[in-house]
């Protein structure tokens, strides 16, 4: 169990990155949606250990990681959302190097292993070549490679799927699921659709705070027969914005698809119920946040925080 | 190319450069340097301010020129290198390619822009350097300084700015631009300057040799960068007076223009070149081999993924431990060296250093710039410094650029979030690039090796280099570590090169101050010192803990950098917290534990250094002694010595000694002494006196024992003092090793009657507790007249005495001291040596050594068992000498003439009478070349003090040490050719007269007769010029009237109470000159003033008339001074070529020359015309080598 309990990062500025995040994350797979900005990579890096929060306590299976951030090491795999590697090393070298940085032993040897994990992430055509070489999906697979090397008990993604086409994206959620069985694996995104695929609970974090945490069902189940979906000109969607509540438009060939929320009964005429997706869960949750923002949770102030950090 | 684009480029990159912390640290220390510089002190060769009269102005164009290239070469080009070489590096590290050159910005507007950006930053700071230089020599009030400032001429800054500086300013930032670009690695951009300082300060600047012909030396003017050569060999050198100097204008030559234009060219092309490069990495690499291909033959660079049946990741049997630290380090450590082994910079500077460094070790050279056998120990010793330096500086730059790595790889999150220790990964880092170091030595070692065996004399030993470089370990671990430690606390690369480069030159800044000592001096800079007799054994001790103490400072170094390194970005407001007060000392507690060893031994090494012999306290002693005695005893009237009666045990193991004897003093002053004194040494302890066999207590002032005997001492009366002490001596440690004169060691044991080491010195030590920088005296003035009347000795005993020393030490050791032996006895595993004077002494010493001997006829040559390469040279030297200076000079008054050799602590020979000391490094491991034996030349001179300096002791003042010096070197040249031949002798005479010329301070030189050796550059004149002279004279003379001469002159002087000096010896020696006008007026040319002639040949031809041919040439002299001087039209070598120094000369059948006589005064010209039966190939001035002249060379013309 990942626990965090009233994470707060301050940023020289000063700038608040996490107000207070409060989060229980059992074993298995579990997501954590936000829009860009909301503090999700921060998160990610306390999570990893690569940044110290301002105040606040993060503890797996009870070990303090805030306090001993090298003692979660060990049990970490950690996919940055942004990474490289050295440029003069073949991926075989460099996940070979990365496999005895992380201590990780297999019984049929390093080498065999490195195969093996290159072959998961169909590497094995450019095991040989320098990590200079590879595209950026390329580079992404060699990342997702290591990230799950040593039997991890704690995996961290964060955007993991960027810069993947979709029969590798497939693949790869395929390996995150298998592997989620024994594990806690933290998914951070900000595509629902990866959240829906493979997260039975999530987090929806929101300026440095965690404002829902459900799962993709129970998330679309409380909008259930909620939704409905029409068309409208640039005018009327004008007026559907003032009057309704939007989820989504889109234009599309001249007109716009405008999908609407509506517990009542007075539906724009030509729209219909639909199902319900993730993402209109997600988007509706952000429009109510953002119309009534949070305040239940006070904002420890910068004395407090220093407090916290003595 | 768009402007306006280009104008983009160059407005924002300049905008960056301006405000970078980089740009503002160079302003700074700019400033601050300008500020430091303006105080008077760097004047142009020319303008020794000693001469008097116009001072050399430091607003002169000359003098701006001279310190704008060397603060911009210093200070600029490492700037500039790095603005320009590391603009299109940092780029590609923010990423900001793909989104640049998808713009409509070409490569070429881009590339420009950047380039032309940093080079108008720098322009600026050029165009402050230049604001600067005026305020200070101008605006700033100039006090005491003033007479060195000239009036404001702007053209006097503007113009060197300008020929100088924009050159360099171009060259450096286009090929740093160009290095950064194509190779994107920042330690060949951080190099390239470094390098090219090197280069420059130690070849380009430095090695102009006068056999050097004028083309390759123009040639290397056009290749120096900074036009510092051009400079001096065009204008500086040629000494043309204070005031040329001070108005006139630096002409520029075609040379010089041309070659900055090159220097533009070469910066401009770097950054066209980089323009094209730019734009092809934009579309790629180039494919090859696809000839004759389809594209079905060519593999897809993605294959199709090929889909099979997965097992699950479990049954990979994956485990993770937290790598051991140990193990964690190896690995990084393996993985560093794979890095490092991929950076094409190290198989540039590796060669390019060693190149340095082996080139500086061979380049050290002897007594009278003599060259010197290769052997492991002194070359390992030799390498020291260059390579802790230069390897250092690599180590600086691999080990941040390595830390860094990550970073600037994107690799830090994944990486820093591995388990592998911190530790680890610092260490690992750390010992990587250690190995740089450690490579670098063992190629050193190699190429050492190989020298060695190339001259197939020394044999090769491994164990030296282990050794001496092994104590080089320590520094590099060390100076990785605090490489770490300055990253870590620094948090990013420039604020990492900043504290590493502020301590490297704060350590270089010690050492030039002379403040470094063995608690302080980590890398070792000028304190290890070779001796094949017995390696470190004068400051075992202390270097120990000066090791440890730097391998404790490695460690702490890195646990500061464990505990600081970002490998979690610290949280800024706990941040705050650390850094106050209770934070900063509760990190501090925590890393204490580290701080315990290197604290412990640096310290225990500091106490070390502070009661040595040259500590604080010894100093402050010594300080004492000189406040305490100066104005009582300094010209305070001593009895003299009559007879010397001693017995020194030595225990070299224990380094200690215990002497007892007595002194019996007669009073050969016309008035009665009431006291008399005696200066001790610092390390007696136990000390008793007796005066006429009774106990007494002399009043002790700081050493300075004085006696006033009951009733003072009578004219003529004599007194005995008896003395008995023990010490170990030197006392302690040194303070930062280096030389050391006087010792007694296992390996060997040196004491001179010059110090009060082993005997007391009669009277007042004015040389003891003065401190160059606190209580120096100014040269004492001495009246023209001063010789005339007694004259006291210029050092020892004024006096010859009598002495007999007994020396007692371990059975192994051979105990030498003045005289003859007259007994020798072992017993109980001790040696006891009576040495007794047979004939009158003025000064005594003791050498003792493990040797081994090898006699001659009345001479015994005493070396290290192993030394044996030059011995047999050094016999023949000491029996040619006792034979030939008795004939010429004076008898031989002693029965034996030996020669001993001393460990290489010190490199001094010492002639005292019968007993001539050599250190290791002179003579016994001197390296003869085919054209000069080197050994017999230090032979010949050292042996000639016997004559000239122990029989003879010259006066006390002006112009007295040429009787002993140059009449040395005159009579080894005399020397050299009774035994080798004539070319042996001008050879000899050619590389003395290259070393005056080279060494000597144009305007600063005095006349022989006012030579004080008080300032730099009167050692040449003293050994070389001296020797020069007296040769000519004897030419002038002629042989026997020059014999006969001398012979009065020694005759009239030996054991005289009056001790000439250059006025003695001229006047004495004028009643033997055959041609008394002509007598005097070489004298008063060459004795009384400075003249130096330098001739110049033109219009040299040939033609023929009959069965002859008649050459002719124009002859000048460009110098100065009138001599008489043969010019010869030559066919053919003179000499042939001789296999070694051994090989008898044979004058080549094929030479011929004709000859003519010309006498040019300054400025004088001669047309010269010769018939010869040969047909002649070139004029040659000089043939012989008769008249010491400037720029010999230049005196050839081929016809």
């Amino acid at each position: 169990m990942l626990s965090l309990r009233n994470l707060v990062k301050v940023y020289p500025g000063p700038v608040s990155a996490l107000r207070g995040v409060d989060l229980e994350i059992p074993r298995g797979m579990f997501g954590l949606l936000g829009p860009n900005g909301a503090g999700k990579s921060t998160l990610m890096k306390i999570l990893a250990g690569l940044l110290e929060p301002t105040s606040g306590e993060v503890t797996l299976d009870g070990l303090d990681i805030v306090r001993h951030p090298e003692a979660l090491r060990p049990h970490l795999g950690y996919l940055p959302q942004e990474f490289g590697f050295y440029p003069y090393l073949t991926g075989e070298a460099m996940l070979l190097y990365l496999l005895k940085l992380k201590g990780v032993t297999a019984p049929r040897g390093l080498k065999a292993l490195v195969a093996e994990l290159l072959e998961r992430v169909n590497l094995t055509f450019a095991a040989k070549r320098k990590v200079k070489e590879y595209s950026g999906g390329m580079r992404q697979r060699l990342g997702i490679a290591q990230a799950l090397a040593g039997n991890p008990k704690l995996i961290i993604v964060d955007e993991p799927t960027a810069g993947l086409d979709p029969e590798e994206r497939l693949r790869f959620y395929r390996l995150l699921a298998e592997v989620a069985n024994e594990r806690t694996v933290l998914l951070s995104t900000h595509i629902v659709e990866d959240v829906a695929m493979l997260c039975p609970r999530f987090a929806v974090i929101r300026q440095g705070r965690v404002v829902a945490i459900t799962s993709p069902t129970e998330a679309k189940a409380a909008i259930q027969g909620t939704i409905f979906e029409g068309t409208a000109s640039n005018a009327e969607l004008a007026e559907l914005q003032r009057t309704r509540r939007v989820t989504q438009a889109v234009l599309f060939e001249g007109r716009n698809r405008v999908r609407i929320h509506s517990t009542g009964s007075d539906v724009p005429p030509g729209f219909e119920r639909v199902t319900p997706t993730l993402e209109d869960a997600y988007l509706l949750l952000m429009k109510d946040t953002r119309e009534a923002p949070a305040t239940s949770q006070p904002t420890p102030g910068v004395e407090a925080a220093r407090e916290v950090a003595r | 190319m768009n402007v306006a684009r280009l104008g983009t480029v160059v407005r924002t990159e300049l905008s960056h450069q301006l405000r970078r912390p980089l740009f503002i640290i160079l302003l700074l220390i700019t400033f601050l340097s300008v500020w430091g510089l303006s105080s008077g002190n760097v004047t142009i060769e020319s303008g020794a301010s000693q001469v008097g009269g116009q001072k050399a102005w430091v607003t002169s164009e000359f003098a701006v020129s001279q310190t704008l290239l060397l603060l911009m070469f210093l200070l600029y080009t490492f700037f500039i290198s790095v603005g320009a070489g590391m603009g299109i590096i940092a780029d590609e590290e923010a990423r900001v390619g793909p989104i640049l050159h998808t713009t409509p910005l070409t490569p070429r507007e881009y590339v420009w822009g950047k380039f032309l950006a940093v080079l108008g930053a720098y322009g600026v700071a050029l165009a402050a350097l230049v604001l600067f230089l005026v305020f200070f020599h101008h605006v700033v009030p100039a006090g005491e300084n003033a007479e060195y400032r000239g009036p404001l001429s702007w053209l006097n800054y503007v113009r060197p700015a300008l020929f100088f500086g924009v050159p360099m300013l171009v060259f450096f930032a286009g090929t740093a631009f160009a290095l950064g670009e194509g190779t994107r690695r920042p330690v060949l951009v951080y190099f390239l300057p470094v390098m090219m300082l090197f280069l420059c300060a130690f070849f380009l600047w430095s090695w102009s040799p006068g056999w050097l012909d004028p083309r390759v030396n123009r040639v290397l003017q056009a290749l120096d960068p900074a036009g510092m050569r051009w400079l001096s060999e065009t204008w500086v050198k040629v000494d043309r007076g204070v005031a040329f100097y001070n108005v006139e204008r630096v002409g520029l030559d075609a040379l010089f223009v041309f070659s900055r234009l090159g220097f533009i060219a070469v910066g401009l092309g770097g950054v066209a070149w980089s323009a094209r490069h730019v734009a092809r990495g934009l579309r790629g690499a180039p494919v090859r081999d696809v000839r004759g291909k389809t594209l079905a033959d060519i593999p897809l660079a993605t294959p199709e993924g090929v889909t099979r049946e997965e097992t699950p990741l479990s049954t990979l049997g994956m485990r993770a431990q937290s790598p051991e630290a140990l193990s964690g380090l190896w690995v990084v450590a393996r993985a560093e060296l794979r890095g490092l082994l991929s950076q094409p910079g190290l198989y540039l500077f590796m060669p390019i250093i060693l190149l340095q460094t082996v080139t500086q070790a061979l380049s050290k050279v002897g007594p009278f710039d003599t060259p010197l056998l290769t052997s492991s120990g002194f070359f390992a010793v030799g390498t020291m410094g260059a390579a802790s330096t230069l390897a250092c500086l690599l180590l600086m730059f691999y080990t941040v650029e390595s830390l860094e790595r990550e970073r600037a790889s994107n690799f830090a999150p994944i990486h820093d979030a591995s388990p592998v220790r911190t530790v680890s990964v610092l260490l690992g880092k750390a010992l990587a690039n250690s190995l740089v170091g450690v490579s670098l030595l063992v190629a050193a070692g190699l190429a050492g090796s190989l020298v060695q065996l190339s001259q197939g004399q020394v044999a090769l030993s491994l164990w030296p280099y282990v050794l001496t470089w092994g104590l080089l370990l320590p520094t590099f671990f060390a100076w990785t570590c605090f490489v770490l430690a300055a990253r870590a606390v620094a948090g990013g690369r420039f604020g990492a090169y900043g504290l590493a480069l502020a301590a490297l030159c704060l350590t270089g800044y010690a050492a030039v101050r002379g403040n470094l000592h063995w608690a302080t001096n980590w890398p070792l800079w000028g304190a290890v010192l070779w001796s094949d007799m017995g390696p470190f054994e004068m400051d075992r001790s202390v270097l120990l803990l000066n090791r440890v103490g730097t391998l404790g400072l490695a460690a702490f170094f890195t646990a500061l950098a464990v505990r600081l390194d970002g490998r979690r970005a610290a949280d800024s407001v706990s941040l705050l917290e650390r850094i106050r007060p209770g934070g900063l000392l509760r990190g501090a507690w925590r890393l204490s534990p580290w701080a315990v060893v290197p604290a412990v031994a640096l310290l225990a090494a500091a106490v070390q250094v502070g009661q040595g012999w040259q500590g604080d306290a010894a100093k402050k002693r010594a300080k004492e002694y000189w406040q305490k005695n100066l104005a009582t005893w300094l010209d305070a009237p001593q009895p003299s010595i009559q007879d010397v009666d001693l017995d020194v045990e030595l225990d070299p193991k224990g380094r200690s000694l215990r002497t007892r004897g007595t002194y019996t003093l007669v009073n050969r002053h016309a008035k009665a002494l009431p006291s008399f004194a005696f200066t001790g040494g610092d390390h007696w302890e136990d000390v008793r006196w007796t005066l006429d066999g009774k106990d007494v207590a002399p009043e002790d002032r700081s050493r300075l024992y004085v006696f006033k005997p009951e009733t003072p001492l009578a004219p003529g009366a004599v007194v005995r003092v008896g003395f008995e002490f023990r010490g170990e001596f030197p006392k302690g440690m040194t303070k930062n090793g280096g030389k050391v004169s006087e010792f007694i060691l296992p390996s060997g044991v040196v004491l001179t009657s010059f110090e009060p080491s082993f005997a007391p010195v009669v009277g007042f030590r004015d040389d003891i507790g003065v401190d160059k920088d606190e209580n120096k005296y100014e040269p004492r003035v001495y009246p023209d007249d001063f010789y005339e009347g007694l004259t006291e000795a210029a050092y020892g005993m004024g006096t010859p005495f009598t002495t007999r020393i007994r020396v007692t030490g371990p059975a192994e050791y051979t105990l030498n001291s003045v005289g003859v032996l007259e007994s020798d006895e072992v017993k109980d595993g001790r040696r006891v040596s009576v040495w007794r004077s047979d004939a009158p002494v003025s000064m005594f010493n003791i050498v003792a050594g493990r040797w081994t001997v090898l006699r001659g006829e009345g001479t015994s040559v005493f070396h290290h068992p192993e030394h044996v390469y030059n011995v047999e040279d050094m016999r023949r030297g000491l029996d040619a000498s006792r034979r030939y200076y008795s004939e010429w000079f004076h008898p031989f008054p002693w029965k034996e003439l030996k020669l001993s050799e001393f460990p290489g602590l010190a490199t001094y020979a010492q002639g005292f009478a019968t007993n001539i000391t050599f250190s290791e490094s002179i003579g016994f491991l001197a390296r003869s070349t085919p054209e000069a034996n080197a050994v017999l030349l230090i032979t010949a001179h050292e042996a000639a003090h016997q004559w000239w300096g122990n029989m003879l002791i010259p006066g006390k003042g002006p112009g007295g040490a040429v009787l002993s010096e140059g009449t040395s070197h005159y009579s080894a040249m005399k020397l050299m050719e009774q035994l080798e031949g004539p070319r042996t002798r001008m050879e000899i005479a050619k590389r003395l007269e290259e070393h005056y010329a080279k060494e000597r301070y144009v305007d600063g030189e005095r006349a022989l007769v006012k030579l004080d050796e008080s300032r730099e550059g009167d050692t040449t004149i003293l050994y070389n010029k001296g020797g020069w002279v007296f040769w000519m004279l004897e030419d002038l003379m002629g042989r026997p009237a020059m014999h006969a001469g001398l012979q009065a002159f020694l005759q009239k002087y030996v054991g005289h109470e009056d001790h000439p000096v250059l006025q003695d010896f001229t006047a004495a020696m004028r009643p033997f000159a055959p041609d008394a006008a002509a007598y005097d007026a070489f004298v008063q040319q060459w004795f009384h003033e400075v003249h130096v002639p330098q001739y110049r040949l033109s219009n040299a031809q040939v033609k023929q008339e009959g069965g002859q041919w008649v050459a002719t040439v124009t002859v000048e002299n460009v110098g100065d001074g009138r001599m008489p001087v043969e010019v010869a039209a030559v066919k053919g070598e003179r000499f042939a070529e001789r296999k070694d120094a051994k090989t008898p000369d044979v004058q080549s059948p094929d030479y011929r020359d004709a000859r003519a006589r010309v006498v040019l005064g300054a400025g004088e010209k001669a047309d010269v015309t010769v018939r010869a039966d040969f047909p002649p190939e070139r004029w040659v001035v000089d043939p012989d080598v008769r008249v010491l002249q400037l720029r010999r060379e230049q005196a050839v013309v081929s016809l």
